[in-house]
């Protein structure tokens, strides 16, 4: 359960930058997460609601943007949307493609107040 | 054990082969403990953002990149061996140190949630050796590895094997600073794995398909399960081994006695 981690980290980053601000509390933290990621939405959630206990985060919201995932073939350079590591390019078959976008774990931004 | 989140750093114990059990010296969390008592001159009552554009894992990121960097000044090959619990990553190990150990220089890093049953296993190859049991942990990570070869005093111009906790899925998001990175498959195993686990497959450089003296005796199509790896990431380069039986071993060997030399 790795998310439990990421959690844990999302929390220290955004705790961090909510005190230099001068802030009380974390009303909303923003995340992107790649599709590709290996990180499982719901598990996050869950983790997260537990880990900001206790802390300026403590009934925050979190935002997550779910980045789609991209790829380029190496064959015939055709750029597409994949939503799996196994995915063909749908111009030349080719499993031989490069991912351009998908694996973000992203911290944007943080709201405070 | 951390009252805000419930993880512990008590958890984590870092031991050498025979030595009693404590607890890392100065494995810190990657998380802060906040204290709140600090008043602030200016108040600011309406809601406001912050950009941060961090990556998440960035600590860890930056932490893997120190360790690189050390291994990389005293020319350490360092290895990230991963696969789920059962693929013969620790007989791998035994027979590739027993093999090797004279003509390449090494040390390992054990990691499971419990027991030294695995430290106690490569000790005997004469190998140094140091058993991280990560606690309730699922994963090694960067913070880990810098405190684990700092107790291990490697040598310049050697081999550091990490076997990491024995889970195809949470290992594969934390970079430790290692070199390669290599998933060993057993055939005992579906050979739909690479389909099933593509996160750790897509993070890896080498496939080890070990336990290959079985196939008689099940139904593991080889070429089906490089075909499906091939899928995820099509960079990956194969061994088909018997750790047990020493099959195949030799083009393994020769490929680690060819990347300790750079």
């Amino acid at each position: 359960m790795h998310e439990m981690s990421i959690a844990m980290n999302i929390i220290s980053i955004a705790c961090k930058e909510a005190e230099k601000d001068g802030a009380s509390s974390i009303s909303n933290i923003e995340l992107d997460v790649g599709k590709l990621s290996g990180v499982m939405i719901d598990s996050l959630n869950f983790c997260y609601e537990s880990v900001c206990k206790d802390t300026l985060a403590e009934n925050s919201t979190l935002s997550i943007n779910e980045v789609p995932a991209k790829a380029s073939c190496k064959k015939c350079n055709h750029t597409f949307e994949i939503d799996s590591f196994m995915a063909l390019c749908p111009q030349c078959e080719s499993y031989e493609i490069d991912i351009l976008q998908g694996r973000e774990l992203k911290l944007r931004a943080v709201s405070v107040n | 054990m951390c009252d805000t989140c419930g993880c512990g750093s008590d958890s984590t114990t870092f031991r050498k082969h025979g030595e009693d059990h404590h607890h890392g010296d100065g494995h810190s969390h990657s998380h802060d403990h906040h204290d709140h008592g600090h008043s602030h001159d200016h108040k600011h009552t309406q809601d406001r953002t912050i950009a941060i554009e961090q990556d998440i894992l960035g600590e860890n990121n930056l932490l893997a990149q120190r360790n690189r960097g050390y291994f990389e000044a005293k020319n350490v090959f360092a290895i990230n061996l991963v696969s789920s619990p059962g693929s013969g990553k620790t007989t791998l190990l035994e027979k590739t140190l027993a093999t090797l150990k004279e003509e390449i220089p090494s040390a390992v890093i054990e990691g499971d949630q419990q027991t030294m049953n695995d430290a106690d296993r490569i000790a005997k190859t004469g190998v140094p050796v140091l058993q991280i049991n990560t606690g309730n942990g699922c994963h090694l990570d960067a913070e880990m590895i810098h405190t684990a070869y700092g107790q291990l005093k490697l040598q310049d111009n050697s081999a550091l094997f990490i076997e990491n906790v024995g889970n195809l899925v949470c290992p594969a998001l934390f970079d430790l600073g290692e070199d390669k990175r290599v998933v060993v498959i057993s055939v005992t195993e579906g050979e739909d794995k690479p389909l099933k686990y593509p996160t750790m497959f897509d993070a890896a450089d080498i496939c080890i398909i070990n336990k290959i003296d079985l196939l008689p005796y099940v139904q593991f199509d080889v070429e089906k399960c490089k075909e499906y790896a091939l899928q995820v990431n099509h960079n990956l380069e194969f061994f088909e081994v018997s750790a047990t039986t020493g099959e195949g071993m030799d083009a393994w060997y020769g490929w680690l006695k060819e990347m300790s030399k750079k």
